[in-house]
């Protein structure tokens, strides 16, 4: 690989015309790795988009629409990336602590939303001191435990880092954990902490730290600002405005991810963490089937109805793809599936991420099942039927042809996954 | 030997018509109690009992719970402004509980879910929340299983007397039924009532709806701002595919799932 | 002669244990619960109820009703005058001859029953039923035998000892069968306690043609709820449960046994009478329960007792959630038996008591009670379906001739258009019409059949307070279910709410205002047309004939299907039975559209959105399903004002 990095106009050119006959071929041959920082072979989600003609950064917004996206340019480096502006602080006056799910060792959008409030919430108290004539700088603190796979704290807005790498911080150990932000809280006695109110762990630990600190926290709220929190209450129904309490546990899109700036996170100290008697253990994960998970609780489901006349790929299609089987009435009463399997009025109300309909035509019963399903996908032969009203993707086939490629694509991929469970980019898919 | 179990039940609020009924989470937690130790199940609920309380919506709450096959059940007499959290540990230590059930959230007033926590930072008790389920209590010890999203679980031991919030994964609470729900007994008992000082101070509202967050691009240029106009919106109408070729298709919905990220 | 007397004695003798057996099974019956009935009216009324009213059901048999009134009619009369002749030895040549003629007569009845016995359709029980005609026989030759020197054909003192003694052995034989047998439990029994039922029914409005549908409440706030064991049940439906002659008509006609579910109406009633007279269902020998799943109920296993729970060893649960509610075996059984109060008394018991409802009933039940409507919408959306109808609403106009009730299908994107189609047509004629919006309710149809009487209750009583604030004249819903509760089953609950208000049937209004010219109608030309009556209507309300007359004004020639009027099958959607769902080797609905498929019809027109919904649930291709608003309203030529 060659170290020199060389613009290419034409290239470049052409990435940003994508009407051009060459645009797939350009775009796609630079969909490769990209060196990281620490010079390891990654692939780095933020080189979505391309660089536009003024130098600034735009995001390729046909994405999905079959077209691969990723870095122009020759250069594997970002070299040609503007440089965010760091916000750096030398000496902090006050602290935000923000505790991140981290949910596989990685920041959710949930982690990123809240970094970001904390963030608007550090800049209102340091204009409220300005207007006092008062200089004071705060800094977002990440208090992270375990496992960290998050390469772009920086990006995220993590002005300082606390990291407890412990083994006895692994896994569930919610009493250790406790005890960490309670020694946190002495240390440092932050302005706020911060935690998503979600079920990763985030309010779990932020209930306990409010419970020892005898705070009362403001849980599920979504509009925050220094003086004054609105939270839900009542399953969702009510709206309660308070003051800002110290401890916030906190809904998705509370706040705005940091975007446009750099962060140092800069390891800050802590003690040791004392962990005095233990009384929950963990035992770990349990193993779970796809096809053990409850229908209700499923986040993917592969779905049969009367149009599978091949049961025995179903089933095989459904284990390739990890999916959970479900079923309309049709085939529960055919003697199919089992009764336990149908989806629908007078089965199951399931709730899956991504419903692929193989085969169901999508009477009004079956529909009141799939009610709350994000992503509905229809295989179907008749492009005229309810299912393929309500699917996002429909594709009008033969059940069992269309089942039969995609397992073969499905098995492929998994041929091409690595054991560290990272995908490699799939461009070549495109090239034919 | 039989744990000392007490399932706590609140006034749920049906998400549709707003009104009282039996709570999701707390009708699981009786259910667990229920199998863990069947008629020597205890169960309690901190509320208004005064005059008013025959007929009203609580009672015929409190029966929906009792219809679930108690011939009582206990009432921590408290006001509606109450801070029930003192009485609710009171009760707990004086009847020498083990394991304490409840839901992870109340369906009505604050729903903060604070109350287990608090409970088991004032009586010292571990609490494990979103539990599924209950294995067994051996030993001084329960193994428990925890509900992690989308049917995932997590096994954990804990050691008595504890404190578990039961998760919406935890089994279905059974039906009530009409007859054993009218004839149970209420205990009633006084505990001791503090105000709670803080909550006066909030305002309450009907929800306001959140807008959903569009992707936001920041737009620096013309031409990026009318690309962000007039980008097609997620959602809408779907998208069919008739004439393509079968592998193509399968592509397609092979791309949806990993975009998705149910493949990996 | 030494053995003169023999024949009389044995006669006592029989009669005595005869009446003996009575007496135990009055007080197996007077074990149940109190039921008021005026004995004495009852018992004066009985020969014209046998000759009218259950004639009138036997009549759709002919062989079998000529049949019956031959041998039964026979019977009767001979044994009145056996015990004349032969017991109390009133010496008249005149009364032997009539007993003579009414033996021949008896005996050709009997012949005739033998030959259906000699290949019996399955409906039919066997057992101790195909020795029946033969005792018959063997009654009428005896006496027949025994009567000819009374009647002067034959010297006194013809026979020997050996003719008496055989004779004799006869009369034991026939007798045994006829009058032993009569109260202590065997075939005959049917005309002992069938006589006694029609004195004592329950449900004394059926006679004379009337009808009386509408479930009885529940007694709420007592110890038990609903029927646990046999004598929580009232006495009088012991007493009816007793009749039960082994017909298998409701068998033939249940739906539900048709589909393979775990019921079978016939076999239900016997046993409840294992239950009420204690015992195992050994000696049963129709046809079972069907067993789709293979659970595999050995016959012998089912045991009873008066005082067991009946669901505890006696009747599984399934067999009583998979009733329809239909009635066709109510409306088919000739000793007017009422098998769906007795299913509904039982599930009372198993939902108030046990809560133990299958399936989504539990769910439904919840969602009833929280927010009115079985699906659990928000109350508050329930007009939202007519936002664009420009429909009054009674809070605001408080009068109106007409007051829709628009029932759950407010909620149901499908039952909207019929309901839309409807208000359309009312439209046309200039119907002053309102609804109550939002302030309707579940009609609490579903809930009172899936045993939850509390629920139902409560939604009648405050669906009445409702109704009550307002003035009209009339209800009309399109909603069958909805209907009967509104007309035959919120009466009970005290209101004067509906006191001289006429509730109707859309198609019943319908049809009147066609008839009045208020709606033009143009012919329709859409192929063969098939019209399913709905049970709630038909058979639960009489209503048969103004659908059909809509459609003839239209110019529609009914193709009807075999089972239609009162014989109509069932879709399957009533008495919560989607919502319970058990299992069957077929679906019900799947039936009801071969039914139609048979007549070639290219449409299947249907009065209640139930029925469209469970039908338009039969997978393609079959007919299109339309309600008859729907299809009028496409007919509908709107005059230009
Ligand atoms: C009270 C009630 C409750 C009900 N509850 C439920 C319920 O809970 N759940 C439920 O699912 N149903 C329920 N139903 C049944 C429902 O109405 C439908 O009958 C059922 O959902 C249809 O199942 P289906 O789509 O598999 O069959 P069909 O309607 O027969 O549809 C089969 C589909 O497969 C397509 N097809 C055929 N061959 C192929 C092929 N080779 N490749 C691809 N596609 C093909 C056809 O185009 C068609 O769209 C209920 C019905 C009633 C009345
Ligand atoms: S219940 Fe009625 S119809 Fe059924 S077998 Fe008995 S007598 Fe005949
Ligand atoms: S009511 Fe209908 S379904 Fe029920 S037993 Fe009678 S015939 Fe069968
Ligand atoms: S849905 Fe129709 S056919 Fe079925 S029970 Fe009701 S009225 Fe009868």
């Amino acid at each position: 690989m060659s170290d020199i990095i060389r613009r290419d106009p034409r290239t470049e050119w052409i990435a940003r015309n994508r009407l051009h006959p060459l645009y797939e071929s350009v775009i796609n041959a630079n969909a490769g790795e990209v060196r990281g920082p620490t010079g390891l072979l990654r692939k780095n989600p933020h080189k979505v988009g391309f660089i536009g003609p003024n130098g600034i950064k735009r995001i390729d917004r046909l994405k999905g629409n079959g077209q691969g996206a990723g870095a122009v340019g020759r250069g594997k480096s970002s070299a040609n990336e503007p440089v965010l502006a760091l916000h750096q602080i030398e000496a902090p006056d006050f602290y935000i602590m923000v505790a991140p799910d981290l949910v596989g060792g990685r920041l959710t959008s949930h982690d990123k939303d809240v970094l970001g409030l904390a963030h608007k919430l550090c800049r209102t108290y340091e204009a409220d001191e300005r207007d006092q004539g008062r200089s004071s700088q705060g800094a977002v603190v990440a208090v992270c435990f375990g496992e960290m796979k998050e390469e772009s704290l920086d990006l995220a807005g993590v002005d300082r880092l606390i990291h407890l790498q412990n083994d006895v911080f692994e896994g569930f150990a919610p009493e250790a954990r406790l005890e960490a932000v309670a020694q946190i809280e002495q240390m440092y006695q932050p302005k706020h902490w911060l935690f998503p109110d979600s079920i990763h762990g985030g309010a779990d630990l932020g209930s306990r730290l409010s419970a020892r600190l005898g705070e009362r926290p403001a849980v599920q709220a979504w509009q925050v600002d220094t003086q004054n929190t609105v939270c839900r209450g009542a399953s969702s129904s009510i709206d309660i405005t308070r003051a800002t309490p110290r401890i916030l546990l906190l809904l998705e899109e509370c706040g705005d991810a940091i975007d446009e700036t750099r962060h140092e996170a800069k390891a800050l100290d802590v003690d040791a963490v004392e962990v005095s008697a233990v009384n929950i253990v963990d035992h770990g994960l349990m193993d779970v089937d796809p096809n053990a998970i409850p229908l209700a609780e499923a986040e993917f489901i592969l779905s049969a109805g009367n149009g599978i006349h091949n049961w025995e790929q179903f089933h095989d299609a459904a284990k390739a793809l990890g999916a959970t089987e479900g079923a309309s009435r049709v085939a529960v009463d055919d003697g199919f599936m089992p009764r336990f399997r149908q989806v629908g009025a007078t089965g199951t109300w399931v709730t899956a991420r991504v419903y692929v309909a193989v085969g169901i035509s999508g009477a009004i019963q079956h529909m009141q099942g799939i009610g709350q399903c994000d992503k509905v996908v229809a295989i179907n032969t008749d492009s005229g039927c309810d299912m393929v009203k309500r699917a996002a993707l429909s594709v009008i086939g033969d059940s069992e042809e269309i089942l039969e490629e995609l397992v073969k694509i499905v098995n492929a991929h998994k041929g091409q996954v690595s054991p560290e469970g990272e995908t490699l980019e799939k461009g070549s898919e495109h090239a034919a | 030997m039989q744990p000392n179990v007490i399932s706590l039940v609140s006034i749920g609020r049906h998400p549709q018509s707003g009104r009282a009924r039996r709570s999701e989470q707390d009708g699981r937690a009786l259910e667990l109690g229920l199998k863990l130790s069947g008629s020597h199940l205890q169960v309690a609920h901190a509320g208004a009992y005064d005059s008013t309380f025959s007929g009203s919506a609580e009672e015929t709450v409190l029966r929906q719970y009792a219809g679930m096959g108690l011939k009582q059940m206990t009432v921590l007499k408290q006001s509606s402004d109450a801070d029930v959290i003192p009485s609710l540990s009171h009760y707990l230590e004086s009847q020498s509980a083990q394991v304490v059930l409840l839901g992870v959230r109340a369906e009505s007033g604050e729903s903060s879910g604070m109350v287990p926590y608090l409970l088991a930072e004032s009586l010292g008790w571990p609490i494990v929340s979103r539990v599924a389920d209950i294995v067994s209590i051996e030993n001084g010890e329960a193994e428990v299983l925890l509900a992690l999203p989308r049917g995932q679980r997590r096994s954990v031991t804990v050691t008595l007397p504890f404190i578990a919030t039961v998760d919406n994964a935890a089994p279905e609470p059974r039906q009530t039924a009409y007859g054993p729900g009218q004839r149970a007994q209420f205990n009633a008992v006084d505990t001791p009532e503090v105000l709670d000082e803080l909550r006066i101070n909030w305002v309450e509202a009907p929800a306001k709806p959140r807008p959903k967050r569009l992707k936001v691009i920041k737009a620096k240029t013309a031409a990026e701002r009318f690309k962000a106009a007039t980008a097609k919106a997620q959602g809408g109408s779907g998208k069919v595919m008739k004439n393509e070729s079968a592998q193509e298709k399968a592509q397609a919905i092979f791309d949806l799932l990993i975009e998705e990220k149910v493949i990996r | 002669m030494i053995f003169d007397w023999l024949p009389s004695v044995l006669i006592a003798i029989v009669l005595m244990l005869a009446v003996v057996g009575a007496v135990r099974r009055i007080s197996l019956w007077r074990a149940g619960q109190p039921s008021p009935v005026n004995i004495i009216s009852g018992l004066m009324a009985m020969p014209k109820r046998y000759l009218h009213d259950l004639h009138h059901v036997v009549e759709r048999d002919k062989y079998m009703s000529r049949t019956h009134v031959a041998t039964g009619g026979g019977f009767v009369l001979a044994m009145f005058l056996v015990l004349c002749v032969h017991l109390f030895g009133v010496d008249s040549k005149l009364l032997a001859w009539a007993l003579l003629a009414s033996l021949v007569m008896m005996f050709t009845g009997a012949i005739f029953v033998f030959k259906r016995r000699r290949n019996p359709p399955s409906r039919l029980s066997k057992g101790p039923w195909m020795r029946l005609p033969k005792s018959l026989m063997t009654f009428a030759v005896t006496f027949f035998v025994l009567t000819l020197p009374a009647a002067g054909i034959l010297p006194d003192g013809t026979g020997n000892v050996l003719l008496t003694l055989v004779l004799s052995a006869l009369i034991l034989v026939s007798l045994g069968e006829m009058l032993f047998g009569m109260t202590w439990g065997g075939p005959m029994k049917h005309a002992f306690a069938g006589a006694l039922h029609l004195a004592f029914h329950r449900r004394q409005e059926r006679f004379g043609g009337g009808r009386s549908t509408g479930l009885k409440p529940a007694d709420l706030g007592v110890e038990v709820h609903g029927v646990s064991k046999p004598t929580d049940f009232k006495w009088n439906q012991l007493l009816g449960f007793d009749a039960c002659v082994q017909c298998g008509r409701c068998e033939a006609m249940c739906p539900a046994f048709a589909a393979g579910q775990p019921l079978n109406p016939k076999k239900l009633i016997q046993d409840m009478v294992v239950g009420l007279a204690g015992g195992t269902d050994a000696n049963y020998a129709g046809s079972h329960y069907p067993d789709p799943q293979g659970k595999g109920r050995e016959p012998g296993s089912a045991k009873g007792s008066p005082t067991e729970v009946i669901t505890a060893g006696l009747v599984d649960a399934e067999t009583l959630w998979s009733c329809t509610t239909c009635r066709a075996c109510v409306e088919e059984c000739p000793m007017m038996i009422e098998h769906v109060d007795a299913i509904v008394d039982m599930r009372r018991f198993l939902t108030m008591e046990k809560g133990e409802t299958p399936n989504k009933g539990a769910e439904v039940l919840d969602n009833i009670i929280a927010t009115d409507n079985p699906n659990g919408y928000a109350p508050g959306s329930r007009t939202n379906w007519a936002a664009d109808q420009n429909l009054n609403v009674m809070r605001d106009v408080k009068k109106a001739e007409v007051l829709f009730w628009v029932s759950d299908g407010a909620f149901d994107m499908r039952s909207q258009r019929i309901l839309r189609s409807f208000v359309k047509l009312l439209k046309a004629a200039n119907v002053d019409v309102a609804i109550l919006g939002d302030e309707e309710r579940d009609s609490g149809d579903v809930a009172r059949r899936l045993g939850d009487d509390a629920t139902f209750q409560n939604l009648a009583k405050r669906n009445l307070q409702t109704l009550s604030q307002y003035e009209f004249k009339t209800i009309v819903t399109t909603d069958p279910h909805a209907f009967h509760c509104l007309r035959n089953e919120y009466g009970d609950f005290g209101s004067d709410a509906l006191d001289n208000v006429e509730v109707l049937h859309h198609t019943t209004y319908l049809n009147r205002l066609v008839q009045d010219g208020k709606l033009k109608l143009d012919t329709f030309k859409g192929g063969t047309v098939t019209y399913h009556d709905p049970c709630y209507l038909g058979r639960y309300n009489g209503e048969y004939e103004a659908p059909r007359e809509l459609l003839r004004s239209m110019g529609i020639e009914v193709a009807e299907m075999e089972r239609s009027g009162f014989r109509s099958r069932c879709c399957g959607g009533g008495g919560g039975a989607p919502i319970t769902d058990i299992p069957g080797e077929k679906r019900i609905a799947d039936m009801r559209v071969e039914d139609a498929k048979e007549t070639q019809a290219d449409l299947i027109a249907v009065g209640c959105q139930q029925c469209t919904a469970m039908l338009e649930g039969v997978v393609e291709p079959r007919p299109e399903i339309r309600d008859i608003a729907e299809i009028l309203v496409d007919q509908l030529i709107e005059e230009v004002h």
